[in-house]
């Protein structure tokens, strides 16, 4: 049995179903995240586990115990809380201490113990300060080094990093990450960054209405997208309904939209008429001449730089097309309103289900 | 890090923790001390005099005789006549407080605020020694040929009841005021409207909801009001003073005609009530303050009459405090003033009477230690745990927002007189009324701290492992703290004033200042009166001090507390 397991749970706030069917197996010491837009059910989900919200079916087992009926001061979870949740009346150090307090050890013990976890966030010096004195990711270090400090089964971390600056953002997800992985301490991870969620995590669960969409390496969320929505929700990506047409040999088939057409693998599309034809900015190539096998042209308008990237939003014969070039160079920038020919390599491609928005055949090439 | 952590004890079975406890003793004050007394006087009023058995001849009564619905009809018009007064007085004074530079706002706020919460039987008194059959200011006015109207009757309660109350209009249209966006105002002169006609068309009608709000508080405690007119009113009854008379002369008897008084002035407060949480559900056109209103500085004779006119309000409804004030200094001989001053009232009062001060002060203590925990206690579980028990709770602790002293302290008598809870008689029943009585306030200001207490980090305490109950004690109360003590203060104030209920309940060793009070008023003590009505003063005066030095809060605390 994984460390932790999660069996058919369900929840409702009312009528309104916020879980349902969720399965899940987290093992020791690994990073998990779960990943969605707000109102997906990946806080409840955690609320869950560490004990605030009380499922309405499934069970709940960490380390082998279904811990359903124990409350929440007892499951030893450590969160932290979107908005730090630091004590505000009391010092930094008595923060940390409190569940070492609650748990009755000695002086010398507490003493020792929040040293060490205010060292390893790198607050040593700060015992005496009060919250009011810190700043948003000093606060929220303190969370963290009060959430480890009792050695949690595990670690739970609601949002943490959302109410940072950016560049904050960045340095305290790996600073989150060095840590976990130092003490081995098994973690779930909330959030709906998706490029936050790729980082740390050692295994993703995207979810969507309450409901797991997908669940697995970062690397397989991206490339290997199970559903429209988790190829639409992590990263950026090109989505062409288009009619499927007569088989074109080498494992290809046509599909055509309006005006153009493509060769698009045919693995699985056999009983289907139409399909999502989808592809990534990334994989799509400038091309010069303007009749290779999947090349189209479009109009450009509109450019975003983004410094190592830029993104050119090209209209072909009115369907708008994302495409990226890496390391663009001002003096190579093209105007807006001019033509620009770029091929979609067939292997690059998703095939989704229109009806359904589930993937159709293996996996892309990359 | 390497050290094996202990885990909190484990405890299996059902989940009763301290909160569920809690609720089960809300549930338990509500029916034995609301429904059950409530109940009661329902009851008596459907009980034939004579008979003992199931009839409507109270209610029949009441409604033929021409001598109980004047009563009604007298209460209506008096609160009526004491709202409009009330914002007579209290929209001018808000307005030119908040928008012109008046010199001293924050002397005329606490001095409003003095007056508002000190007893009302205190300014009752005042006006009568002023304006009364030898008052000075009557005969002052007499010697230059002018004769008041009798102060004795309806306008000696408007007067008293109005001068009392129009800070509730006052400081919370003061508050709407404040808080109004400037570029609304600068919107419509903009658009080419006068300043007269911004007023009416945009200032006021965006305050109104504070202004009506507040004018339904001082309907309602006209209303209920039992000290002033009980002391100034002489033949002119309204309902609390009629259910107070039938009392007190049917003592040998059922007391059915003043059990449908009761029920009859209850349902008008609840009507007021109903009104009030409508209003006040409404929206409020609270702004973000990113432009806070200007405030003016007026020139000339028009910097004075704006002066005169809010050091005026203010000033008369000091008087009657200065006057109480200065009256307990006089020589006493008896009964009797004499010319010089003395600390005569003040010794004859720890000579006399020195049990009556510290019942007072005993009782308040008590109810407020009690109101404190209990009304924390339940305002935490109607704040955080909003489950189907609470949801019924919440609205029962309101009722005795609806329920005035006097109906109480029937209610308590008919209750509690009888087995299986006999309490008529002990300090355990006036230490109930306090308490009751506070208790939705201590509730709903508990409640409102509470909402501004992130829940996190109470999840917090029990996700490191501590019990709900120890989570409480070590982060939810201390930061609840300095709510908690300014609203105690409060309950201080208006226990240790509190007459309408206690007058009902009180036997002789168990007699506090206001009763005291009221009885040396009509006994013709002055001095004891005076002197004791300064004490209370002062304390009164004290606590206020003390909630506005210490813990910040502005003159809007009292009234909405």
């Amino acid at each position: 049995m994984a460390f932790i397991q999660i069996v058919d749970l369900e929840k409702y706030f009312g009528e309104v179903r916020a879980l349902s069917g969720i399965n899940l197996e987290i093992e020791k010491g690994e990073f998990f995240t779960l990943l969605g837009p707000s109102g997906c059910g990946k806080t409840t989900l955690l609320r869950t586990i560490a004990g605030f919200y009380r499922q309405d079916k499934g069970d709940v087992y960490i380390d082998g115990e279904l811990i359903n009926n124990v409350p929440a001061y007892q499951r030893n979870t450590g969160m932290v809380f979107q908005n730090y949740a630091v004590f505000p009346h009391m010092t930094v150090f008595d923060n940390v201490a409190y569940g070492l307090r609650v748990r009755k050890l000695s002086k010398e013990e507490i003493l020792r113990k929040v040293s060490a976890a205010l060292k390893s966030v790198h607050l040593e010096g700060y015992e005496q300060r009060t919250p009011d004195k810190l700043s948003g990711g000093q606060q929220q270090r303190v969370s963290l080094a009060r959430a480890m400090v009792i050695q949690p089964r595990v670690l739970l971390f609601d949002e943490p990093l959302s109410n940072l600056d950016a560049k904050l953002r960045i340095e305290m997800r790996e600073e989150i990450r060095t840590v976990q992985k130092s003490l081995g301490i098994t973690s779930i991870y909330v959030t709906h960054d998706q490029e936050e969620a790729l980082v740390i995590s050692d295994r993703i669960a995207v979810m969507n209405q309450g409901v797991i969409q997908q669940i697995g390496k970062p690397w397989e969320i991206y490339v290997n997208p199970q559903s429209t929505f988790v190829a639409y929700f992590v990263g950026k990506i090109n989505m062409l309904t288009m009619r499927l047409g007569e088989s074109a040999g080498q494992g290809l088939r046509r599909a055509t939209s309006g005006n153009f057409s493509l060769f698009v693998p045919a693995e699985g599309t056999e009983q289907l008429h139409e399909a999502i034809v989808a592809f990534r900015p990334e994989d799509v190539a400038e091309a010069v001449r303007h009749d290779g096998q999947n090349t189209l042209s479009g109009t450009l308008k509109s450019v975003s730089f983004m410094g190592s990237v830029a993104r050119f939003e090209l209209d072909v014969e009115g369907q708008e097309i994302t495409i990226d070039r890496y390391r663009p160079r001002e003096a190579d920038m093209p105007q807006r309103g001019a033509s620009m020919s770029f091929e979609i390599p067939a292997p690059s491609m998703l095939l989704f289900d229109p009806n359904t928005g589930v993937r159709i055949g293996k996996g892309a090439q990359r | 890090m390497s050290a094996k952590v202990g885990t909190p004890p484990k405890h299996r079975g059902p989940r009763v923790d301290m909160w569920t406890v809690v609720i089960f003793a809300g549930f338990a004050i509500v029916v034995v001390f609301l429904i059950y007394p409530l109940f009661d006087i329902f009851r008596y009023s459907f009980l034939d005099k004579v008979t003992g058995s199931f009839s409507l001849s109270n209610w029949k009564t009441f409604f033929s005789k021409a001598y109980y619905l004047r009563a009604f009809w007298h209460s209506i018009l008096i609160a009526l006549l004491t709202t409009f007064f009330s914002m007579v007085l209290g929209i001018p004074l808000a307005f030119f407080t908040t928008r012109y530079r008046i010199r001293g706002t924050n002397l005329l706020n606490t001095l409003a605020v003095l007056a508002l919460l000190s007893p009302t039987f205190i300014g009752a008194y005042s006006w009568i020694t002023m304006l009364g059959r030898n008052g000075f200011l009557r005969l002052l006015f007499q010697s230059i040929g002018i004769n008041l109207p009798p102060i004795y009757g309806a306008f000696g309660i408007v007067l008293a009841d109005s001068l009392q109350y129009y800070p509730f209009v006052s400081l919370m249209t003061a508050g709407a005021l404040m808080t109004i966006d400037r570029s609304l105002e600068e919107a419509s002169e903009n658009l080419g409207a006068r300043s007269l006609k911004t007023f009416f068309s945009v200032t006021l009608p965006m305050v109104m909801p504070s202004v009506t709000g507040g004018a339904l508080i001082v309907f309602m405690m006209s209303l209920s009001n039992f000290g002033t007119p009980m002391i100034i009113g002489g033949n002119y009854l309204v309902l609390p003073t009629l259910a107070y008379n039938l009392f007190t002369s049917e003592i040998s008897q059922t007391p059915g005609m003043a059990s449908t008084v009761s029920i009859i002035l209850m349902l008008c407060a609840s009507v007021v009530i109903v009104l009030q949480q409508w209003v006040s559900s409404r929206r409020k056109y609270a702004s973000m303050l990113v432009n806070r209103p200007i405030v003016k500085q007026l020139k000339g004779i028009k910097s004075f009459l704006a002066h005169l006119l809010c050091y005026s309000i203010v000033f008369f409804s000091t008087l009657p405090l200065a006057v109480i004030v200065f009256y307990s200094f006089r020589k006493t001989s008896g009964p009797v003033f004499q010319p010089g001053f003395s600390l005569d009232s003040y010794r004859q009062i720890f000579f006399d009477v020195p049990k009556t001060v510290t019942n007072s002060f005993l009782y308040s203590l008590t109810a407020v230690l009690l109101i404190a925990t209990v009304g924390t206690l339940l305002g935490f579980v109607i704040a955080r745990k909003r489950n189907a028990a609470v949801r019924v709770l919440d609205p029962l602790l309101m009722i005795p927002y609806m329920v005035p002293g006097t109906v109480l302290g029937i209610g308590f008598i008919v209750a509690f007189n009888k087995p299986p809870l006999i309490l008529s008689g002990t300090a355990t029943i006036i230490i109930l009324t306090y308490f009751i009585r506070r208790l939705p306030y201590s509730v709903r200001s508990a409640a409102s701290i509470l909402k501004q207490i992130d829940p996190a980090l109470e999840e917090a305490g029990i996700n490191l492992g501590s019990p709900p109950g120890c989570t409480f004690r070590t982060v939810t109360l201390p930061l609840m703290q300095g709510g908690i003590i300014s609203g105690a203060i409060m309950s201080w104030v208006t226990s240790i004033n509190e007459l309408s209920a206690s007058i009902l309940l009180y036997v002789g060793k168990t007699m506090t200042m206001p009763i005291k009070i009221y009885l040396s008023v009509a006994d013709g003590y002055f001095g004891t009166a005076t002197a004791m009505s300064t004490i209370l003063l002062v304390v009164t005066g004290v606590s206020m001090f003390i909630v506005n030095k210490y813990f910040n809060r502005g003159s809007e605390v009292f009234v909405s507390a």
